[in-house]
């Protein structure tokens, strides 16, 4: 292999994107830290035990792994992809069987227990997809426009998607959606193609919607009922059933918003400067319950403890590397490259949205977690490697 | 190479993003900025409550520790209705049919207070979630003051009550091949403790019922805003409960802190915790057992005299200490609703009376102490008729040439007005002011009446000859018994004194009250004089013959005022009362008795009918106090000497 001038390495990584990274980790850590310092049987672990430690190996070892995905060239790693793909749809079909996957309680069997570890294998199908597409899209934009391959395309978004959607994770689910999007748009697809998509999601969307929330109970979808609350709760309806006294009703009502509402309390109640690490009443005294104060609703936590200045900071910092990956994609050599940079700005971009939307109610709850700063082993570790993606991008970018 | 569309499209990502945060910071700005304050409060309505200590209300003594008033912790018993209807069961009947005998509540009546209802504000609507569904209330008071012993039959009532229902419930699952639920197990637990429960409050309790009722006063229940919310306390609302009130409710004690999410407190949060002071013992200058002797000695006088009321006063001439204020009719402080109105009154400071011949103290002291007569100065009365500017003013009886002092033992009016009209308006008024006519005495009572005495320019052509007899005046009894006082403390009329110390809990004095002096009113050898005199108002000859004493020289005035009703003398309606001290020459104590319209067919005359009771009551009160006798009884110095003995053992 000779290496021209145009595959040159730059040798130099984005610092400033790894700058926001380390701050946003640090953040995520101090702050799991404070939501769980007030729970009495969190507190009896002995340090290494507990989980602002279990988050700072994880963040150690996403580092690694984002320190090895950036120095291998990113299209040695694409001539894997298809191979990495098919591996994570086995296990997105293997954490259906029971035997295999675990629920953890939750009802939704997302894990694949390893012995001590668990391993969440639709995160990780996430990055796969995108690797995979990417290969697949970066072909002669002659051929995009060809049906058969759009199909294909199409159809490597729709598998992981439908698998992630049966265990059931919609939060996880929806996400692959924009980003399968953003990147056949930037790939080259006509944009009449992808218009007529969109039209045809939007309208199945909007009868699924209008099938949850106003059909009589035997003439809808089958979705989990904790899904199905979560869309009427957020469209502000009622989901007891037509019998029920006005007590009951109010008692479901509060028992389904509740996590929400004190969310958005939390996050009001911060104000311009909050109340201080550790003093957030909200999450110490567990308004804000404690089973999902240090994951999906971490940024309640930091804005009611930080307020404003707190909030700012981690939107700014996210903002410092959305716009540093867009500009990546931009100075990106090659297709691929631009592919890979688009694909994981929109992951990140995605869980951002949504998760900060959910925490202060523009968005239904979907329960997936904000990029390296909710608690979460697998998701901190496809976080790091998608950021390693992006640097690696940065690395092998144009020198002209 | 990028093309322009992938340019294109770069920018439209780079600007969606920009959208995207925007909108996100634009939410944050609503959220942390604009509704900071409303959600702030929203999250302290979680997490912040305010508990408040109530003080203990102190106690009232007499001087000799006597417990007179005190509070005793009862409960205020509540309901919460959620938990005795709820969709699991209605239990509104049975608690209720267990509850209305142990309260001595009519079932009927409790039962519908155990029913949900919506929780209503102060303008009478519905209180709603903020998504329009209403509150329901939980929280209703059945009954205040439950004693002690009411709550645990209570809640003993209340654990078998449940404990029954869930064996119930329980055996009706089983037919149905199930076990109960947590759930519905809880419904039964929340039944047995939680519908029905308890907070602290204190009752008022007044362990000798009547007794001195007009100087205690009683309590009711007062609201006033602290902290933001209402505190619900006793306060005083007669009598030295109204008085001293600010000493004796104490200070509430309150704890602000903050709960978890599952109710219990967080202990290190909490940032303001102040302990209750306690209201502090008032300890009075009555003595329970005097007390207990004047009402009864007027209790056999209304029996006797039917008046309207009869009221005794018995007072410390030394220092003006009071140490009975008895007024017939009283009322029971436990229950003072349960009194008419007029039984209320402390007639002692709030009724006004023309005095009568007990006010001629007050000219004759006057015109000896200014040297314009002397005792034995000789007054021609007139043989009981004598026309004053064309009006007549008569004597009870027709009495000839009277010295000054047989003007007092006789009491005459003409003489009285004779000696009057040589001292001149002036002086005389001057007089009747400087012993304390016309002015308050300063007693710490509520509701104490000035009296009436005339500016001489208002006096008509008559006022100079009826004033010293004790008309076109009016005073309290308390006035007249202090104007009596002053000349037995050798000219030096005190202020009366109720309270003689406040004390603590522990009972260290907080503060003491000593005798106080409100001014001379006459020289010593005056008052010498007037001693003299009143002394033989006692005597068999004299108007007052039936208030002597065994074993003591009494001094003393009668009076026998007709009453002025609507602005003429009433022919048949009298103010009787006998006012004197004893023993004569170093008085101990001072005791006015006053009978308000006493029936006629008994006799009417001060001296006929107040002496006596004057009589029985220092006779029962120098033997408690084992007095000292000046007058030994000729037939039986010994036995004397062994009732003293004795008095002063009791009295020990």
């Amino acid at each position: 292999m000779y290496e021209s001038a145009l595959n040159e390495r730059q040798r130099r990584v984005d610092w400033l994107m790894v700058a926001a990274v380390l701050g946003l980790m640090l953040l995520g850590v101090i702050f799991i830290a404070s939501a769980k310092m007030a729970e009495e049987t969190a507190r009896q672990v002995p340090w290494y035990g507990q989980f602002f430690f279990k988050q700072i190996v994880w963040c150690g070892a996403g580092l690694g792994l984002a320190g090895v995905t950036c120095v291998l060239d990113y299209r040695v790693l694409s001539r894997w992809s298809l191979v990495a793909y098919g591996l994570l749809v086995l296990c997105l079909v293997a954490v259906l069987i029971p035997g295999i996957g675990t629920t953890h309680g939750w009802g939704a069997r997302r894990w694949i227990d390893l012995g001590p570890l668990q391993f969440q294998p639709s995160e990780f199908a996430k990055l796969g997809f995108i690797f995979a597409l990417a290969h697949f899209l970066s072909r002669p934009r002659k051929e995009l426009r060809q049906w058969p391959v759009f199909g294909r395309a199409l159809g490597l978004t729709v598998l992981p998607f439908v698998l992630v959607l049966l265990e059931p994770d919609l939060g996880s689910a929806l996400v692959l959606l924009p980003v399968g999007l953003l990147m056949m748009l930037v790939a080259g697809v006509p944009a009449a193609y992808l218009q007529r998509l969109l039209a045809g999601a939007g309208l199945l969307v909007a009868l699924i919607l209008i099938d949850v929330l106003f059909a009589p109970p035997g003439w809808q979808i089958k979705l989990e009922d904790y899904q199905r609350r979560r869309l009427l709760v957020y469209f502000g309806r009622d989901y007891a059933p037509p019998n029920a006294t006005a007590a009951e009703r109010q008692r479901l009502r509060d028992a389904s918003s509740y996590n929400v509402r004190q969310a958005l309390i939390s996050v009001g109640s911060g104000g311009l400067t909050g109340k201080g690490w550790g003093r957030g009443m909200q999450s110490t005294l567990g308004y804000l319950p404690r089973s999902v104060a240090h994951n999906d609703f971490i940024f309640s936590v930091i804005a009611e403890e930080k307020g404003f200045m707190g909030s700012v900071t981690v939107i700014a910092l996210y903002g410092v590397v959305l716009f540093s990956g867009i500009r990546t994609a931009g100075q990106a050599r090659d297709r691929l490259g631009r592919l890979l940079a688009v694909g994981v700005v929109t992951l990140i971009f995605s869980h951002v949205f949504i998760n900060i939307g959910m925490n202060i109610r523009l968005m239904p709850v979907t329960g997936i977690p904000l990029p390296l700063l909710s608690y979460g082993g697998s998701s901190v570790l496809c976080f790091l490697i998608a950021i390693g993606i992006l640097q690696n991008v940065h690395i092998y970018r144009k020198s002209y | 190479m990028i093309t322009a569309v992938q340019r294109r499209r770069m920018w439209a990502m780079k600007g969606l993003l920009a959208l995207a945060f925007l909108g996100l910071g634009f939410r944050l700005v609503d959220l942390q900025v604009l509704r900071h304050d409303r959600l702030s409060q929203l999250a302290k309505d979680y997490t912040q409550r305010t508990f408040f200590f109530k003080p203990h209300r102190g106690d009232i003594r007499d001087r000799r520790g006597n417990l007179l008033a005190t509070s005793v912790p009862v409960k205020t018993l509540c309901a919460d209705p959620t938990l005795i209807k709820h969709p699991g069961g209605d239990y509104c009947d049975e608690v209720g049919q267990a509850l209305a005998p142990l309260l001595s509540l009519n079932q009927a009546d409790l039962v519908p207070r155990l029913q949900p209802r919506y929780q209503l504000n102060e303008q009478g609507q519905v209180v709603t979630h903020t998504n329009g569904l209403p509150v329901m209330n939980r929280y209703v008071v059945l009954k205040r003051k439950v004693s002690l012993d009411q709550w645990l039959q209570v809640t003993q009532a209340m654990f078998q009550l449940s404990t029954q229902a869930m064996a119930r419930a329980q055996a009706a699952a089983k037919n149905q091949g199930r076990k109960l639920k947590l759930a519905e197990q809880n419904y039964y637990i929340g039944l047995g403790s939680k519908a029905i429960f308890a907070e602290d409050d204190q009752e008022r309790v007044y362990p000798q019922q009547r007794l001195a009722s007009h100087v205690l006063g009683h309590v009711g229940a007062g609201e006033r805003p602290v902290g933001g919310r209402d505190y619900l306390e006793m306060i005083g609302m007669d009598g030295v409960e109204l008085t001293l009130n600010p000493a004796l409710v104490g200070v509430p004690g309150w704890r602000r802190t903050e709960i978890d999410r599952k109710q219990r407190e967080v202990v290190a949060h909490r940032d303001q915790d102040v302990a209750p002071r306690n209201g502090l013992n008032v300890v009075l200058t009555l003595d329970a057992r005097i007390q207990e002797m004047a009402e009864e000695v007027l209790e056999e006088a209304m029996q006797k005299h039917h008046p309207i009321s009869a009221s005794a006063i018995v007072m410390e001439p030394r220092t003006g200490s009071i140490l009975a204020m008895a007024t017939l009719p009283n009322f029971n402080p436990n229950q003072p609703n349960l009194s008419p109105m007029d039984a209320l009154r402390n007639r002692v400071v709030t009724d006004l009376a023309e005095p009568g011949s007990t006010f001629k103290i007050v000219v004759v002291t006057g015109a000896l102490n200014e040297g314009l007569v002397r005792l034995e100065e000789v007054f021609d009365c007139e043989q009981g008729l004598f026309h004053f500017h064309g009006k007549p003013l008569r004597d009870h009886e027709r009495f000839g040439n009277l010295t000054v002092e047989q003007i007092i033992t006789k009491s005459s009016n003409i003489g009285a007005a004779k000696i009057g009209i040589k001292m001149g308006p002036d002086l005389l008024r001057r007089y009747i002011r400087q012993f304390g006519f016309g002015e308050r005495s300063g007693i710490p009572l509520v509701g104490e009446r000035l009296g009436t005495v005339k500016m001489v320019k208002n006096w008509d052509k008559l006022s100079i000859s009826r004033i010293p007899m004790g008309q076109e005046v009016d005073v309290t009894p308390l006035q007249m018994v202090m104007a009596m006082g002053a000349l037995a403390n050798g000219g030096m009329l005190m202020r009366p004194m109720l309270i003689d110390r406040i004390e603590d809990e522990q009972g260290r004095t907080v503060a003491k009250y000593q005798p106080q002096a409100a001014r001379r009113v006459c020289r010593e050898e005056t008052a010498q004089l007037m001693v003299r005199a009143l002394k033989t108002v006692v005597a068999t000859n004299g108007t007052a013959s039936k208030a002597r004493l065994e074993n003591y020289a009494v001094a003393g005035k009668t009076g026998t005022a007709q009453k002025v009703i609507g602005g003429v003398y009433a022919p048949d309606k009298y103010f009787s009362s006998f006012v004197g001290f004893f023993p004569a020459e170093r008085p101990e104590l001072c005791i006015l008795v006053v009978l308000d319209e006493p029936e006629r067919k008994r006799g009417y005359y001060g001296g006929q009918i107040a002496a006596p009771i004057f009589a029985a009551l220092a006779e029962r009160a120098a033997n408690y106090l084992g007095i000292q006798p000046d007058r030994a009884t000729e037939d039986s110095p010994l036995t004397s000497g062994m009732t003293n003995k004795l008095a002063a053992a009791a009295a020990n």
